[in-house]
């Protein structure tokens, strides 16, 4: 544990600079300098990057009734599906 | 009319200024930046969100609301900004922004990311994968099993 105020800085090793740049009421800000082979991500974007390859490796599913039958579609999804005005983002299938 | 070959889908054809753009990518695919999505009328209320990138990329989502009708949105700063969302504070789903929950079919039965929705700002089409903040949503949300019909 270590006890830092705004501006100042941790180290890691002689090439990870940690800087505490702001203090807000619930969340800090801070600048980290690191080798570029040091990849730097917050912890929940490597549950969501795990998620997403397993999610875009899944087959192709043949069965959508099953997925959709779990679902709820409440009217406001409805409205959100079928009134988008100018979001209109439907491709048309071509066959 | 741009067409583009998918795997899953075939050739489809779409509307250029209908391409959703993740001006970041999404994680694990940070290179993958233009999509669109396909909706089918059987398939409803899923999406299919096709990357203009690689055939072979399509996520299947759920409006969040589909899941869970009291889902909250709570971005970022960052997160907003990559979606263009600065000047909008408290973006609502369906006005301001689509949010779509990204689905994982695996053996033990499908899972929703409901930590990290596909954040679509409607007016641009700027989007973001944004973790929610301060939320217990999790993951990997398990969908329910459909209920059985009941007999009597």
């Amino acid at each position: 544990m270590m006890s830092r105020r705004e501006g100042e800085t941790i180290l890691i090793g002689d090439r990870i600079e940690i800087v505490i740049t702001h203090i807000g009421r619930s969340q800090v800000r801070v600048g980290i300098r690191a080798p570029r082979d040091t990849p730097v991500i917050a912890r929940e974007w490597k549950l969501v990057r795990e998620e997403n390859r397993a999610a875009a490796g899944a087959p192709p599913v043949a069965d959508w009734d099953g997925l959709v039958a779990r679902l709820e579609i409440p009217a406001q999804v409805s409205a959100e599906l079928s009134d988008k005005g100018s979001a209109r983002q439907e491709a048309a299938l071509k066959h | 009319m741009p067409t583009f070959d998918t795997k899953n889908f075939g050739p489809i054809a779409f509307e250029s200024r209908d391409t959703i753009e993740f001006p970041r990518g999404l994680p694990g695919f940070e290179d993958r930046r233009r999509f669109v999505a396909i909706r089918q009328e059987r398939a409803h209320p899923l999406v299919f969100l096709q990357s203009l990138e690689d055939p072979g990329l399509c996520f299947i989502t759920a409006p969040v609301l589909a899941v869970d009708p009291q889902y909250r949105l709570k971005l970022s700063d960052e997160d907003r900004e990559a979606a263009d969302l600065t000047p909008v504070r408290r973006p609502r789903i369906g006005k301001d922004v689509w949010a779509l929950a990204v689905i994982s079919v695996r053996e033990t039965g499908p899972t929703v990311n409901l930590l990290a929705p596909l954040v679509i700002n409607l007016r641009s089409l700027r989007a973001v994968q944004a973790v929610m903040r301060e939320s217990a949503y999790s993951h990997r949300h398990a969908l329910p099993q459909p209920a059985e019909a009941v007999c009597s």
